[in-house]
């Protein structure tokens, strides 16, 4: 495959690994708090994949060139301090360019800072590996949490509210599945999307004693 | 020793060096983020007084037709046939609840209202902040004072429905016209002079 040349071995597994048999919300469970939260919109499921993508590419930057000056002890708040950096850059891009995203998904881009996948990834994975192959998974990764959210995002949207980014495609006499639109709707979805996910890349249960 | 000392060095160079990428960012964005809030809050005016204009004559509709007169410290807006808008503000269920009054020229019936910004629950409290809600405002007096009863009970013109599941925001909602209005209300009749 094309891809798999353009890249070589060792990365096309890491881009492999992340958007699918190490899945960060599937395989992992990192990152369900916002999966569950802000998956109600497509719209802002898309715009929260990409502050998610950018944070994770910008903190393996950060992390990965760093990695061999890091003190041991201080990986930790080294990881915390540039993703909220980054974060906070995020925030403000959105309320300048995006002021109507920027409301609806209010606190939830500020809580981009608790998403388990940048600390995971980052402690993981850009602490230990080249700038090069880092890249590859901070992608990796989100894309496989943006496809996880918009996924989720139209299944709630267009039964919950009838529309489709802001568009009615439901017909006029559609009874809105106000549940989907709640939180108890994404846990249904969440849950469905592990059940199907995990059959189909292999996951194994964790097992007893 | 020398561990710690190289980490507190460590963390305070990347420390200060995000900081001042953090405070060129905030150079940059800052002025497009006051002028979207304004933008908003100029919206949210004229949609309150029933002034209707499109996205791109938002500006100037508004220097046309809505003279900004401070008193008391807040900020009032008045048309030429003096209805007055002014922004209320107080404790919902979960949050702040921000939004703008427009009050009629008889100084006690409401002319419209719009939130700005709330944080109750979604689906349920947040109905509160929709268009088709806040219509039933229209044309209800604040004097003596607003009331918000069940569902469907609203009779007389000083009772407001409030939303079965929501019964808690819609009441604290009440509660911030209520008292705003009390505060503004004798300001109102002046500005209108």
């Amino acid at each position: 495959m094309n891809l798999r040349r353009l890249l070589g071995k060792e990365r096309y597994k890491t881009l492999l690994k992340g958007v699918w048999t190490e899945h960060p919300i599937s395989s992992m469970c990192l990152g369900i708090c916002s999966a569950l939260a802000v998956s109600n919109k497509v719209e802002n499921a898309i715009a929260m994949g990409a502050g998610v993508t950018f944070v994770l590419i910008a903190t393996a930057v950060m992390v990965s060139s760093l990695r061999k000056m890091i003190p041991a002890r201080g990986r930790m708040i080294t990881y915390m301090v540039t993703i909220a950096s980054f974060v906070i850059v995020v925030d403000k891009f959105l309320k300048a360019y995006f002021p109507v995203i920027s409301e609806t998904m209010g606190p939830y881009v500020g809580l981009i800072i608790t998403n388990c996948i940048l600390m995971g990834r980052a402690e993981a994975f850009y602490a230990r590996n080249p700038l090069g192959l880092s890249l590859v998974d901070a992608v990796a990764n989100g894309i496989a949490y943006s496809y996880t959210l918009t996924g989720i995002a139209v299944v709630r949207e267009v039964l919950g509210f009838g529309t489709l980014l802001g568009m009615r495609v439901m017909p006029a006499g559609w009874e809105n599945w106000v549940v989907l639109s709640l939180a108890p709707g994404a846990f249904f979805l969440l849950g469905l999307f592990l059940w199907i996910t995990r059959t189909l890349a292999g996951v194994e249960p964790p097992r007893e004693g | 020793m020398k561990d710690s000392v190289k980490m507190i060095a460590f963390l305070l160079i990347l420390s200060s060096i995000l900081a001042a990428a953090l405070t060129a960012v905030e150079a940059v964005t800052k002025p497009r983020i006051t002028r979207n809030e304004e933008l908003k809050i100029k919206r949210n005016v004229l949609a309150a007084l029933g002034v209707a204009c499109d996205e791109a004559a938002r500006e100037s509709t508004f220097d046309a037709t809505v003279r900004v007169v401070e008193k008391g410290g807040r900020k009032f807006y008045v048309t030429a046939d003096k209805t007055v808008a002014f922004s209320i503000q107080g404790a919902g269920l979960w949050g702040p609840i921000q939004g703008i009054l427009a009050v009629a020229p008889d100084g006690a019936a409401v002319k419209g209202i719009t939130i700005v910004h709330q944080e109750e629950t979604p689906g349920l409290g947040s109905r509160i902040a929709e268009a088709a809600y806040l219509a039933g405002f229209q044309g209800k007096r604040l004097l003596p004072r607003i009331v918000i009863t069940a569902e469907g009970a609203a009779a007389t013109d000083t009772e407001v429905d409030g939303i079965t599941g929501a019964t808690l925001s819609c009441q604290a909602f009440g509660r911030i016209l209520n008292s705003e209005a009390a505060a503004c209300l004798p300001m109102v009749k002046e500005v209108q002079q």
